[in-house]
């Protein structure tokens, strides 16, 4: 019983996932989703999810539809510019080397969202972390800067606040 | 351009014509109607008619209709032939046994890996489902959602440990066990309108789906105007079952270290 209060979260999850993939809200699609998204749920729940009630915090997915809507609409644009400018201009103006970036979200998940912001933004890749000091390894193409914590402001920060929001 | 290079070019180009020449004279055999054959205008007034109610198969996807109806009894045969597969891996790896003990932290790709995969334990059962329960509807079905449920016991092996999927829960004869009730399901299904029409005394044949002038019995193809296709719908999702977990059982295999293996076919 306990775990299936547990994988409420992911069944919704997988319910949303599943509505959407078969495209159609009959009663089949329901009676059938509902089942499958409680299996599921049961079956991953211990092994994607830690802590049920964050998952369940309506705050904290507040936080994440205005985080995806700020990275997709905002730093994703910004930084295509940039590197489309790059690109396309005479001088190719690179300067790409590999800096420090610390970062300071404590969760699994946090974690993987920094990473794979910075990595899906054009002109940074994360090619490395150290989780026991809490450093990525980040390709820039551009390096401003090799000191770690001014590395994060310009690349990371904002990504890492919204994280500790979201996920800690 | 050297004379034997223009040489091997004319080749080419007079053997291509030729045979295209010879292709287009049927000389390597009958050629392909323009039109659509005679058979494939069947099956495509078949697969959902009311108004041949004793031929058709009351469901909207021709190809599924194809596999698990028109051709049902050979589809059968190759899940066994699959399932036959499954069974000579496993007497292959007879006594190698998988010591599930360990700490899958530091094994397996990074951390980010590990937390994106971790998301796609959640989808990727969920898509290959619903591929399988509406099989019957559009493209899809049991074989092709059991080969999308395997992504996730490979990405498990790949990017967790190859004990991760044994830690939780998954091991080699439980998979067995999966695959084993996933054909015993085709199997019923096979057979289901056979066994309630000795009951009832009336006639039925071994993979009949719908009701034919001789023999009455119908799976349900129709609930409360949502098309069922009578028994595509079960053998589908027992088909789902059965590949996913046979593939399991594969890969669960082929993930233990050969040395390991060695060790106990060669030494005995």
């Amino acid at each position: 019983m306990n775990r299936l209060i547990k994988s409420i979260p992911i069944s919704i999850l997988s319910f949303t996932v599943y509505i959407v993939f078969t495209g159609s809200i009959k009663l089949y699609d329901i009676v059938t989703g509902i089942i499958v998204s409680i299996a599921v749920g049961l079956i991953t729940t211990n092994i994607v999810l830690e802590n049920p009630k964050k998952a369940s915090d309506p705050k904290r997915f507040l936080w994440l539809i205005a985080y995806s809507l700020k990275y997709f609409f905002i730093s994703e644009v910004l930084s295509h510019i940039d590197v489309i400018k790059r690109a396309l201009s005479p001088k190719m103006s690179l300067n790409p080397g590999i800096v420090r970036v610390p970062y300071e979200t404590n969760s699994d998940y946090g974690e993987a969202l920094v990473a794979c912001s910075i990595t899906n933004t054009p002109g940074t890749v994360v090619v490395d972390l150290d989780k026991e000091n809490k450093i990525f390894y980040v390709h820039w193409i551009d390096v401003k800067t090799t000191e770690p914590s001014l590395a994060r402001e310009k690349i990371s920060k904002m990504f890492d606040e919204y994280a500790k929001r979201i996920f800690d | 351009m050297k004379k034997a290079d223009v040489f091997v070019i004319a080749s080419i180009i007079v053997f291509i014509l030729s045979l295209a020449y010879i292709t287009a004279l049927g000389g390597l055999g009958p050629l392909p109607p323009i039109n659509v054959r005679r058979i494939a205008i069947n099956y495509l007034n078949l697969t959902y008619n009311t108004f041949t109610p004793y031929l058709t198969v009351f469901a909207l996807e021709s190809v599924t209709s194809i596999v698990w109806d028109f051709r049902g009894l050979d589809t059968l045969y190759e899940t066994a032939v699959f399932y036959a597969a499954i069974i000579a891996s496993i007497a292959l790896y007879r006594g190698v046994y998988m010591d599930f003990k360990k700490n899958t932290e530091k094994t397996g790709l990074s951390p980010i890996a590990k937390t994106v995969t971790r998301i796609s334990l959640i989808l990727i059962p969920t898509v290959s489902a619903s591929v399988a329960l509406h099989g019957h509807l559009t493209p899809g079905g049991g074989f092709q959602a059991g080969s999308i449920a395997t992504v996730v016991i490979v990405l498990s092996i790949i990017i967790f440990s190859r004990y991760f999927l044994p830690i939780h829960g998954l091991s080699k004869n439980k998979a067995l066990l999966f695959r084993s009730i996933g054909l015993l399901g085709i199997a019923i299904t096979s057979i289901a309108l056979l066994l309630i029409a000795i009951v009832l005394g009336v006639n039925a044949y071994i993979f009949q789906n719908q009701a034919k002038i001789d023999a009455p019995l119908s799976f349900p193809s129709l609930v409360d105007n949502y098309i069922l296709g009578g028994s595509l719908l079960f053998f589908n999702l027992f088909e789902f079952i059965a590949v996913a977990f046979g593939f399991t059982i594969v890969f669960l295999l082929l993930s233990i270290s050969e040395e390991k293996v060695k060790k106990v076919t060669m030494d005995g």
